[in-house]
């Protein structure tokens, strides 16, 4: 168990497994959040971004705010997208950052990483990967990113420490995080701490 | 925790009533859940 989890590590790993493999299989299901283009209309994304990409990118999309309201990657970055899931962002940073830049996206799920990938081969751009991995051990190498975004990620991470230290040695000296998470005003309580449901709700 | 991590510069947007008409509105309720975009930078020397 990570230092200072109050739940167990693997059971809540297997649990968002669970949950995001429904979403990937079937995006149109009922969840307790919202998701495909419904979600990203509530959140703001502009329509013009959405309407580039694939619908199988679209539909099983998760997240918790426009991780792009900042502003989009610069042309020629290097993005890597942390907990990529469907690959949404991911292929909207690819579009940004042009055939002179990268994008990689990051993900545990393999049904997540198989609809992205399938989604990238359908925009037919050459600078958009997938890999899987986990945010506390990211398959970058040292410093290769302009830029790491994630939408809806870091709260799931059991070690959320050990995340962003990852996201720092990924990331180049003067290298920029832009993320959407949640936060919560309330405090929360002990139990409600180890209610894995809640740590996927 | 992003900052013990080594960023700087770390700042929070407006806050997004991510859950609203979804069906984890109590629960988002019941805790004050907004959703955040989070910026940051690694210092560069």
């Amino acid at each position: 168990m990570a230092a200072d989890t109050p739940v167990d590590v693997d059971r809540l790993r297997n649990e968002i497994e669970s949950t995001y493999q429904q979403v990937a299989e079937r995006p149109d299901g009922s969840y307790h959040f919202h998701t495909g283009r419904r979600a990203m209309d509530h959140l703001g994304y502009p329509a013009d971004l959405l309407d580039a990409l694939p619908a199988s990118a679209i539909d099983a999309f998760a997240g918790v705010a426009n991780v792009f309201g900042p502003g989009l990657p610069e042309v020629g970055s290097r993005v890597v997208d942390v907990g990529s899931g469907a690959g949404t962002d991911t292929l909207i940073a690819a579009r940004a950052v042009g055939t002179d830049g990268a994008a990689i996206g990051v993900d545990i799920n393999e049904a997540m990483l198989e609809r992205a990938r399938a989604a990238a081969a359908a925009t037919g751009m050459p600078h958009v990967g997938f890999r899987r991995g986990l945010a506390e051990e990211l398959p970058v190498d040292d410093g290769w990113a302009d830029l790491v975004i994630s939408n809806g990620v870091l709260n799931l991470v059991p070690d959320k420490a050990a995340a962003y230290t990852e996201i720092h040695r990924a990331l180049r000296p003067g290298g920029r995080l832009q993320v959407s998470d949640i936060c919560v005003e309330a405090a929360v309580p002990d139990e409600a701490k180890q209610d894995v449901d809640l740590w996927t709700a | 925790m992003i900052e013990g991590a080594g960023f700087v510069d770390v700042e929070f947007g407006s806050p997004v009533d991510t859950f609203a008409g979804a069906t984890g509105e109590d629960k988002a309720r019941a805790f004050g859940t907004y959703g955040y975009v989070i910026q940051a930078r690694k210092p560069s020397a």
